[in-house]
């Protein structure tokens, strides 16, 4: 993201950003990160 | 709702209240929101997992009146899991300030978060916490801050200083 987007969101109000640190924490949960798939076994 | 009831937003007034609560029942002396939720006081909201409370005890003894705070904390509905409190599902740490961490709560922000008074650290004690800390997402925290915070540079040096730190290279 560029620099100027991010200080734009920087700059919003904190109830607005905790109630994004919210939906963010929710689609973690959601979408979970998987493991790196390991490379298939050398034949 | 009852207190122990799992939100779809994150609680924070109700971490609020309950540290304000905290200094009512004398169980802490003064009290400021650290951690990365004070950070994004001031930069672009990130994934965190908790919030820390940094307290100022006022049981000065070796346990800093800590099994007060959890026994209190508990008797409202709040949850114990391993080294945090939980409330409506999101943890919670109370850390006990000292030295650096002692100062900030005492020069910390005043704010108002959904109608509840509240102190949040300054974005200068933030980066020279960060500075003293020094994990790699430590140093992340300062580039951010230093990149999206209005800081006052004075007093960040002053504080760097006076707290023998120095900023990473990033």
């Amino acid at each position: 993201m560029k620099l100027e987007m991010r200080q734009k969101l920087a700059r919003e109000p904190f109830a607005e950003k905790i109630r994004k640190v919210g939906q963010l924490i929710r689609l973690a949960k959601t979408f979970p990160r998987r493991a790196a798939k390991s490379p298939p076994a050398a034949k | 709702m009852p207190i122990n009831e799992p939100s779809a937003n994150l609680p924070l007034a109700d971490v609020l209240r309950a540290a304000n609560g905290l200094v009512a029942a004398k169980l802490i002396e003064d009290w400021a929101l650290g951690g990365a939720l004070a950070a994004i006081y001031y930069v672009e909201p990130f994934t965190t997992y908790d919030a820390d409370i940094f307290f100022i005890p006022a049981d000065k003894g070796l346990t800093a009146g800590i099994p007060a705070i959890y026994a209190h904390l508990q008797s409202q509905g709040w949850q114990v899991e391993r080294e945090h409190l939980v409330v409506r599902g999101f943890p919670v740490q109370f850390l006990a300030a000292g030295g650096l961490t002692e100062e900030a709560v005492r020069e910390a922000e005043r704010i108002e978060f959904e109608g509840v008074p509240a102190k949040v650290f300054r974005a200068e004690h933030i980066v020279a916490i960060a500075a003293s800390v020094g994990r790699q997402k430590d140093k992340a925290r300062i580039e951010q801050l230093l990149q999206q915070a209005d800081l006052d540079k004075t007093k960040l040096e002053n504080i760097l200083q006076r707290h023998k730190l120095k900023l990473p290279m990033l």
